[in-house]
């Protein structure tokens, strides 16, 4: 057990005697009743089976938050990091700000933000390997570094930036409410630090001594829409009508005095607007292990899809391939998919557990994803090995494990469509992202059937094979250009972070992303003539194929470097994006005090 | 219902085995706070907090007493002593008596050759007050220099020069339980939240409980200023002008407590006939602020029941900083509000001991708030110490800031610097450089072997840090308060108080001289030479400091310091009784001139240039700035400029610009911000090769304390990539 000592101050005990039914979302707050089977279990903290009596530790606990008080002093993110050991570069709480107003009249709003241990928990709902627990007791939200692989599908999906991928443990680690000292009927240790007044903790929608506001929202807080956040606020002073950010994130909050409140909107003045190519940023991403496994494992499940459905529909050239070129085409597609499951896996903080990835496959599109994509894998080896022999239980067999390939690709592509459709990444949540997917599926499938074919068959063959599969490509290509059309006037639209990716993409990747649309019309109009063509040229082909390839690449790497998530605003240095990316740059980032994990690459 | 795992796993939360925790006084800034180190089984200090029964702090700490356990073992540590010839010779690492051999002997030939003042000590505000006592000891009675002075006249010469005019003696006269009834609180050139940010929270709960109106007198928009019922955005160095325009509404407007000051003070016709010129509306046009917001301030202030004024760099570094705290005082003692409950004068101090060195280290005169221009005072402290009192200068000699020109004209050939870092505290450091180049010899006495003036050394002496040692330190509210040594000095540095001991011993006299070998007899010696003193601390010694969490001086060893059940317990506040320190018991009102002789903003250098305090930041960053949980929040040197000045200039936000002044130039990443004026960027002091390359520093004529905050400079566009290379370069830590 926690100790509590002899001259504990007054202000550290938890004080809620009396609590509300439901929460502000109409959530009985109370989580297990007393005959509740979740009821008087210990939490087994560091071995320790004790079972506390706190009166209220089976309701759901929040953080209180007055933010005309915060003063910014970093005493409650010292005093978490204190207790939980964390080095300069992990942070469970961040305090960040928005300011407002013309000197004298100038206001700053601070904030400062742990987890909210949300009702609707989506980092438990989306990490693959069951990681994360909600308990009971408090509600608190509690993740296992020990369990976790380093995935960091949590902080893609978290709208607060709670969870903490540590570069260089390669695993996941987070506010844990303190419930040690919850246990005990002390608060959590950030809270009994603060010095403004501001960080408050108990059952969730008490309002604390003096404190008469229980808000769901302030400037720069994500809405509390995605998750129901166990976090409330008092902000009682008039703010100036816009609130800025100090961090290099193109957003701003306005007034909207309709909503009576500040919505997030782009804010194009913080840097001079200048349209660049960004190349390098673009494709040494560290994301980029998901370009890889996208583009391939999209190519070989289109490429598979084609074999098996291409000539229902009148593909003809396929069977071509199919007869004459079986093996190979079937390694290339092995090879193909083997590199982008090597590369995703080794992505991973912790690659030796990449067996994790299958056990929530009851909640996470990750591992449904993983699951389907395995399957398709296993499908399609067993499909290109029992087609090799010709007895009809070889053939039945080919056949079971060709449905199997279907139903695993099918599945597959979808969670991986799914699991980018976040609320708190509103670039991502789109259609588009899954007819970018179905379009590179068609365009680099059909060019693995031209690329074998035109290797392994003849001349004549080939010029089957190529018209039919331009056809295909062109029609990756349409979807891929409409729904990036619609994309980007649904984001301008929309407003707030996806509005400001799409600024992004206009002005610091401007270059790249015309190079990227202009690309995708010239490759339109190449594969027309190579449809058209009566002769077309293995040169021509090639150009052709390395354009596609290139679109692709660009494509794929722009999806994932303008990706703006819905988080707190930062500081001017901590939890800015610009300085971490100058201090890595620089070699500011190489002193570990600095606070930034330099780059391993 | 609920998600997760039906069987869980045991949850794992970091246990860091405290075996002990170890009382101690926080080494940072002079709140005071009182702070527990906890131990683990191989000795090594792993955690911190709050003592939740101390007065001061009440169980909280900042950001930086969080952290405070990483300093013992953060990098750049002293290991060991060092020695060279020459500055541009590598240092060889030797044992503690080669290297106290050497600085001895190099102080004797030095005021051997060139005269006994031609050697100068500049001490700081870190150390333990027995230390600072027995370095005074050293000084004062064995090396024979005069030329000895404390960092501190970078940061409390002004308040120290403004209480010894008002009240005859230098102690601030209030404490942080005036929060609790005081019904008006002005603060001067003060930042609590992000200064101090214990006593902002003493503050703020006094202010939740029961609201008084504050007034924050500050050029830039500070969390302080935010939380203010009225901010005034003054104009920099005019606090004077203010001041004397506040006392002209209250004395035209019959508010002054005229028995106060008829009892109580001389000199009130003086200031009467001074502050005529200062009637609201002249003064507007100087101050800046307008003439109904100060008729207002004047009014709340002089008719609350009890009214009371802080301060810290705003007012002490100004050219007229010493007049500001006179200023203060002032409008205090016409208004009755000094030596009452919520009404005072409180200077806000910076270091942990900056105190302790006012009270102890003879820098300014001999101990326990004795003048060397005091006949009797020598002959008591000569008595004392058995040292012949006609050994003891009958003036003081120079102050830190004037030392430094001293050694660049060649009166001063050596010089021992303890525990401070003048090259990137004093204004204008090029000049410190060249400064420290033309010494014979310079003996740096330091925790950490980085910090810049190694560069210029000839001896370095590692010195253990905070609470490696053992003995006390006073806060700002005259409290002296524990520390207790919670690990040993770090590999073979040692205690200053060791170090300054066993230096006596390499002087003829210092083998004559009694010096104790333990804190706590030096504690004795203070506390007998204490007696009857305003400073008394006769009713204190380490262990009642310690189990009362502080005791606030005067405390006697008499009945009159103790409390229904015989404990200690000392004066919350001084001049409660109404008599001061001079000779006739009452204090002195001062009139207060404005001069104009700041260098203010023109056309080829169009902006002020403030300086100022990073909550996570202490001082020259030589503790926090290696440490990741403070240091992450501001890695690297920036400056705060108005987004509109910026666009007229073409600067963006997070790029590097050149700020230049008439004496140097400094790189700097802008942050753009309304929350300073059009025509005025703040840069932070903590960051070698920065600001102070810029400021002029111009001396206040009473403390010598430099003004940094009223410098003017101009802004230039910068290569880039240049720049961050440049800023990378130029910073260790």
């Amino acid at each position: 057990m926690f100790q509590v000592r002899k001259d504990e101050p007054k202000y550290a005990f938890l004080a809620d005697p009396e609590t509300r039914a439901k929460n502000a979302h109409g959530k009985f707050i109370e989580l297990a009743d007393k005959a509740s089977k979740l009821h008087g279990h210990s939490l087994n903290i560091n071995n320790d089976s004790s079972i506390s009596d706190n009166p209220n530790r089976y309701k759901q606990h929040g953080f209180h938050f007055s933010a005309d008080n915060c003063i910014a002093c970093h005493a409650c993110e010292s005093a978490c990091s204190e207790k939980n050991d964390n080095p300069g570069h992990i942070a469970f709480r961040s305090v960040g700000y928005v300011e407002g107003g013309t000197y004298p009249d100038y206001q700053r709003l601070n904030i400062s933000m742990a987890c909210n241990h949300c009702d609707d928990p989506v980092c438990l709902k989306g990490c693959p390997t069951r990681a994360y627990t909600k308990f009971a007791e408090y509600g608190a939200v509690l993740q296992d570094p020990d369990i976790c692989f380093g995935c960091g599908y949590c902080t893609w999906v978290c709208p607060y930036n709670a969870p903490q991928l540590d570069p260089v443990k390669g695993e996941v680690t987070k506010c844990n409410m303190c419930v040690d000292r919850l246990e005990v009927g002390l608060k959590p240790a950030c809270v009994t630090a603060c010095l403004g007044g501001a960080l408050e903790f108990g059952v969730i929608d008490n309002s604390p001594e003096n404190r008469d506001q229980t808000k769901l929202d302030i400037p720069g807080f994500p809405s509390s829409d995605i998750t129901h956040p166990n976090i409330r606020f008092e902000q009682k002073r008039s703010l100036p009508r816009e609130m800025s950010r100090p961090d290099t994130m193109p957003l701003k909050y306005h007034r909207d005095d309709a909503k009576n409140k500040h919505v997030p909107v782009v804010d194009e003045g913080k840097t001079k607007v200048k349209r660049l190519w960004n190349l390098r940023k673009l494709l040494t991403s560290h994301e980029n292990a998901h370009i890889v496994f996208t583009l391939c494992t999209q190519t070989v499940i289109g490429a598979f899809m084609l074999l098996m459905f291409g000539p229902l529909v009148g593909l003809n050239s396929i069977e071509a391939v199919k007869a004459d070129a079986f093996l190979p085409l079937m390694v290339t597609m092995f090879v193909v998919l083997s590199i982008g499951m090597f590369k995703l896996n080794m992505h991973l903080g912790k690659p030796m557990r990449f067996y994790r990835g299958f056990n929530n496959w009851r909640l996470s599109p990750v591992s449904r994803e993983i699951a389907g994509v395995s399957l398709f894998f296993g499908g399609m080896v067993g499909f290109g090995f029992f087609s090799l022999f010709e007895h009809p239980v070889a053939q039945a067999l080919a056949m079971a494990a060709a449905v199997g390939g279907i139903i695993g690709g099918v599945a597959g592509f979808y969670y991986m469509y799914k699991l980018y459709r976040i609320p708190a990444r509103p670039y991502w949540d789109h259609w588009q992202t899954g007819s970018s997917f179905v379009g590179t599926a068609l365009v680099l499938g059909a060019a693995v059937f031209a690329i074998v074919g035109g290797v392994i068959l003849d001349t004549n063959a080939l010029m089957s094979i190529l018209p039919q599969m331009a056809l295909v490509a062109l029609l990756g290509l349409i979807l891929e250009a409409v729904g990036l059309w619609a994309h980007a006037r649904d984001l301008r639209k929309n407003g707030g972070e996806g509005a400001a990716s799409h600024f992004i993409q206009t002005t610091k990747f401007g270059n790249s992303y015309w190079l990227r649309n202009g690309l995708l019309a010239v490759n339109a109009a190449l594969v027309l003539v190579l449809m058209l063509s009566t002769a077309p040229s293995i040169v021509f082909a090639s150009v052709v194929f390395v354009s596609l390839l290139a679109s692709a690449i660009m494509g794929r790497a722009l999806f994932y470097v303008l990706v703006i998530p819905t988080t707190m605003p930062g500081a001017f240095f901590w939890k800015n994006q610009g300085f971490e990316e100058h201090a890595r740059e620089t070699g500011l980032a190489n002193m570990p005090q600095v606070g930034v994990v330099p780059d391993s690459h | 219902m609920l998600f997760g795992r039906g069987k869980k796993n045991p949850i794992k939360m970091v246990d860091k085995k405290v075996e002990k925790w170890i009382y101690t006084t926080c080494g940072y800034c002079s709140t005071g706070c009182s702070i527990e180190v906890g131990v683990n089984a191989e000795k090594k200090a792993v955690a911190s907090r709050g003592v939740g029964d101390a007065d001061v702090n009440r169980g909280k700490l900042c950001i930086k007493g969080i952290t405070e356990h990483d300093i013992f073992e953060a990098s750049g540590r002293g290991v060991e002593p060092l020695i060279r010839d020459s500055m541009h010779d590598d240092y060889r690492p030797v044992d503690w008596d080669a290297a106290l051999d050497k600085a001895g002997s190099e102080i004797q030939r030095i005021q051997e050759k060139y005269g006994r003042d031609s050697f100068a000590i500049v001490s700081t505000g870190q150390m333990l007050t027995e230390e600072f006592y027995t370095l005074g000891k050293l000084t004062r009675g064995v090396i024979g220099t005069n030329n000895y002075d404390g960092n501190t006249t970078l940061c409390m010469a002004s308040a120290v020069s403004g209480y010894k005019r008002s009240f005859g003696s230098d102690g601030p006269p209030g404490c942080y339980d005036d929060f609790e009834t005081t019904e008006c609180l002005m603060a001067f050139g003060s930042n609590l939240p992000e200064q101090h940010p214990i006593i902002y929270w003493r503050m703020r709960e006094a202010r939740e409980k029961r609201h008084f109106p504050l007034i924050v007198i500050d050029p830039r928009v500070t969390m302080l200023a935010q939380f203010a019922d009225m901010h005034l955005p003054i104009t920099p160095g005019t606090d004077v002008v203010l001041l004397n325009a506040l006392m002209h509404v209250i004395l035209k407007e019959g508010l002054e407590d005229r028995d106060y000051i008829n009892q109580h003070t001389n000199g009130i016709e003086a200031v009467e006939a001074c502050v005529k010129d200062y009637d609201p509306v002249s003064a507007a046009k100087i101050c800046g602020i307008d003439e109904d917001t100060i008729r207002t301030v004047a009014r709340l202030y002089a008719k609350a029941g009890t009214a009371m004024s802080i301060w810290t760099m705003g007012i002490n570094q100004s050219t007229h900083g010493s007049d500001g705290v006179v200023g203060i005082n002032n409008l205090n003692l016409m208004t009755g509000n000094i030596g009452k409950e919520g009404g005072t004068s409180l200077s806000i101090t910076g270091q942990c001991n900056a105190m302790g060195t006012r009270e102890w280290s003879s820098c300014s005169g001999l101990p326990g708030y004795r003048a060397l221009e005091n006949p009797d005072h020598r002959e008591e402290v000569g008595k004392f110490w058995g040292v012949d009192p006609e050994f003891f200068p009958k003036k003081r000699g120079l102050t830190e800031t004037d030392i430094f020109p001293a050694i660049e004209t060649g009166q001063i050939k050596g010089l021992w610097l303890v525990a401070t870092n003048p090259m990137t505290s004093m204004p204008n450091t090029a000049r410190i450089r060249k400064t420290l180049e033309k010494l014979e010899c310079l003996i740096v006495q330091d925790s950490y072997v980085d910090v810049e003036t190694t560069q210029y050394a000839h001896v370095f002496l590692p010195a253990g840090v905070w609470a490696e040692k053992e003995g006390v330190f006073t806060n700002t509210e005259r409290r002296v308060n524990m520390v207790r040594k919670v690990t040993e000095p770090y590999k073979n540095s040692k205690s200053d108080l060791w170090i300054i001991s066993q230096m006596a011993k390499r002087f003829e006299q210092g083998k004559k001289v009694h010096f104790p070998e333990t804190s706590s007899e030096v504690f004795d010696e203070m506390r007998a030479l204490s007696k009857g003193r305003l400073v008394d601390i006769s009713g204190m010694d380490h262990d009642k400091l310690e189990a009362a969490r502080g005791l606030q001086w005067p405390c006697r060893d008499d009945e009159t310091s103790n409390d229904a059940d015989g404990n200690k317990v000392g004066d919350p506040r001084l001049y409660m009784d109404g008599k001061f320190q001079f000779p006739d018991g009452k204090a002195k009102l001062i009139p207060l001139p404005y001069i104009e002789n700041n260098e203010v903003p023109d056309e080829e250098y169009p902006f002020w240039l403030n300086s100022g305090r990073l909550v996570e930041h202490f001082h020259t960053r030589t503790k926090t700035g290696k440490v990741a949980n403070c240091n992450k929040f501001s890695p690297t040197a920036f400056m705060e400029m108005n987004p509109d000045a910026a666009a007229e200039l073409g600067v963006e936000h997070m790029t590097y610009v050149r700020v230049v002044s008439k004496r140097g130039d400094a790189v700097v990443l802008v942050q753009l911000t309304q929350r300073v004026p059009h025509n005025m960027v703040f840069i932070p002091f903590h960051f070698h090769d920065c600001v102070n390359r810029l400021t002029l520093g111009l001396l206040d004529p009473h403390s010598r304390q430099p003004a940094f905050k009223q410098n003017a400079c101009r802004i230039e566009a910068v290569d880039q990539e240049e720049a961050a290379k440049l800023n990378v370069e130029l910073r260790n830590y």
